[in-house]
């Protein structure tokens, strides 16, 4: 079976060693929230280097601004120094790139909220936590963030509360 | 004999399906990655069928 597109964006970040946390609706599911997204949410450190190695991943992932794709804008150092959030499309689907999310908390604000997933295919990621991804959503409080909080407040408790594994069949 | 304990409810008072959020739990990191990948792929797969 081919790598899906959302193994294969995160592989790409890995292998190219950029130091990122994933955020949003990925870590989200990935924390076990039954949610549904489109795209990859990522906080990445802004030094300089990891913007180098960065840069040259997007560039090989042929990656455009989503706004007028038409005019194949990309993305600079510039750009990726900044704290502000990058619309992105890549080869393998969207991609927002983010210098900080929330009260600007950035990379290395987060590292501390974050773990490392095997997310499969020998691929490890650090993840941003259920608790920090419901606070966010909190004081964001757009409508699409408050209409996710709920399950994700559910799966928290649920998290929290689990002692050991239910025993469920194995996904065919 | 003792009463056995209630069943856990499968939704929440707010309307939350618990037994969905159990069973994701209940996956691994990379298999709940996997659900959202074909979800997404399904999606997508529908999308073209009635573009």
């Amino acid at each position: 079976m081919p790598e899906g597109r959302l193994i294969a964006l995160l592989r790409a970040l890995t292998e190219a060693g950029v130091d990122f946390i994933v955020v949003g609706g990925v870590a989200a599911v990935l924390e076990g929230a039954p949610i549904n997204t489109f795209d990859v949410d990522v906080v990445h450190s802004r030094d300089a280097a990891n913007v180098s190695r960065l840069l040259h991943v997007l560039d090989s992932l042929d990656t455009v601004f989503r706004i007028q794709p038409e005019r194949c804008l990309r993305p600079t150092a510039n750009h990726l120094e900044g704290p502000g959030h990058l619309n992105l499309i890549t080869r393998y689907g969207p991609l927002y790139i983010l210098g900080t999310i929330g009260q600007g908390l950035s990379f290395n604000d987060l590292m501390p909220r974050s773990s490392k997933m095997d997310v499969g295919g020998g691929v490890e990621v650090r993840v941003l936590n259920l608790e920090t991804l419901i606070t966010l959503k909190e004081e964001l409080a757009g409508e699409k963030d408050r209409a996710v909080l709920p399950i994700l407040r559910r799966a928290l408790a649920e998290k929290t509360a689990r002692a050991d594994k239910p025993s469920f069949p194995p996904l065919p | 004999m003792p009463d056995e304990p209630a069943p856990a409810p499968d939704y929440s008072e707010d309307g939350v399906d618990l037994s969905l959020i159990r069973w994701m739990l209940s996956l691994t990191p990379a298999e709940r990655l996997a659900v959202l990948e074909q979800h997404i792929n399904d999606i997508l797969a529908i999308r073209e069928l009635n573009a």
